[in-house]
């Protein structure tokens, strides 16, 4: 896990750098699903996280980590960026960056609110943090090291469509990727979830185990084929409880356990993260 | 050639989000009104005032870096005790709170349970009251 260390370093060293404030996380429980909150304005979120994946046929557990630094620019455009790594008893190593934007086009809520996500990726083939997952096929079991040699430049946008209903929330997501690198012709995703926070009502004293300050949820999530063939033989997809819990106002952690549904997918995905909130300052 | 025409896609991108950004005005001068049907809902936590200690609680942590500790505004949001938001009703304050205001960067808050939500306007009433 020394990848996982070094990742952590900048995340610290920004958390110091920052100016310690009174601001609450509003972060959501799934790893994989958007919903329609974007970062308040002017606020940094940095989190650290990772996926272990346990695959099929005696392939060796890995563990991907990666960190995560959101900003939110304006109430309606958050971007944030991503740097991942992967270890395995393979090897280890750096897989790649990250850029997204999510764009917010309505001004206020609605019964469903839309979020349009942009994301430029320059990863390699050793990549696994499974952030999403499109197309079909298994994941790719050779050397870490020759993995890494295969880069992927990739352009992908999702449709983010999200409802706030009582305590509950129900998101969807949809996901067109575009490999520049490669001629694979456009693949699809998904993502769907449903949480609700499990208090509903606030206390008036501080707490860290009152039941307001946790989530549940339950996340699927897989791939859908590309333009170039459906491929559902080959899709992997996952079902997911999540678990989220607000340690402090500013402090979120969450895990999740991702049982594979198809003989493509790993066994299981275990997540966890944890992401501290960051304010911008008073003015 | 791809790689240039992705960074091209994404810096059109980047370029159209800073000009829509430096294009923006401040929402708050823009009429902002709740629509009737939420306007005219009571506070179903109206009769249960202890609550409010719970919407001063989540106010600290998630309205005052905004709006100030004691809700007079900063020049991030307005002051929540000036006499044209207190003369809203509890439906009106409940809906802006839930629904907020993307273009002034108010932030929707529907993720908050809504008894949460009410409690909220609970404690900017009691803040006025004080006041």
């Amino acid at each position: 896990m020394r990848l996982f260390r070094l990742m952590s370093i900048p995340c610290l060293l920004l958390a110091f750098i920052w100016a310690p404030q009174p601001a609450c996380a509003q972060e959501r429980a799934y790893f994989v699903t958007y919903d329609h909150y974007l970062e308040e304005p002017r606020n940094l979120e940095i989190a650290l996280a990772n996926t272990t994946g346990v695959p099929k046929n005696g392939n060796a557990v890995y563990h991907a980590p990666w960190l995560e630094i959101e900003y939110g620019f304006t109430g309606w455009w958050t971007a944030e960026l991503y740097l991942e790594g992967v270890t395995t008893r393979d090897g280890q190593g750096f897989t790649g960056w990250r850029w997204e934007n999510r764009f917010r086009p309505l001004r206020s809520e609605h019964r469903v609110n839309p979020v349009l996500y942009v994301e430029y990726e320059d990863i390699n083939e050793a990549s696994r943090i499974q952030k999403e997952i499109v197309g079909s096929g298994a994941i790719e079991f050779e050397p870490i090291a020759e993995l890494r040699a295969v880069h992927a430049h990739e352009l992908e946008g999702k449709l983010i469509l999200s409802s706030a209903a009582g305590a509950w929330n129900l998101s969807e997501n949809i996901i067109f990727e575009k490999n520049l690198s490669a001629d694979e012709g456009v693949e699809f995703g998904y993502s769907v979830g449903v949480s609700r926070r499990i208090g509903t009502l606030a206390s008036g004293s501080s707490c860290h185990l009152c039941a307001e300050n946790f989530i549940v949820g339950v996340e699927a999530y897989g791939g859908l084929g590309s333009t170039e063939g459906f491929e559902a033989g080959e899709q992997r997809h996952y079902l997911a409880p999540v678990v989220g819990w607000q340690v402090t106002p500013r402090t979120t952690v969450k895990a999740s356990a991702g049982f594979g549904l198809t003989h493509a997918s790993d066994h299981a995905l275990l997540r966890v993260g944890v992401s501290f909130e960051l304010p911008g300052g008073r003015r | 050639m791809r790689r240039r025409f992705a960074f091209a896609v994404i810096a059109l991108l980047q370029f159209l989000a800073i000009a829509g950004l430096a294009a923006q005005t401040r929402g708050q001068d823009r009429p902002w009104t709740a629509p009737d049907h939420a306007a005219s809902k009571p506070n179903p936590l109206s009769n249960r005032p202890e609550l409010s200690a719970g919407g001063r609680k989540i106010f600290e942590q998630r309205c005052a870096q905004c709006h100030g500790d004691d809700a007079q505004g900063t020049s991030r949001a307005p002051n929540l005790l000036s006499r044209r938001v207190q003369a809203q009703s509890d439906g009106a304050l409940f809906w802006k709170i839930s629904s907020g205001d993307t273009r002034a960067g108010m932030p929707s808050f529907s993720y908050l349970p809504a008894p949460v939500r009410w409690q909220l306007v609970l404690h900017l009433r009691s803040l006025a009251t004080v006041r």
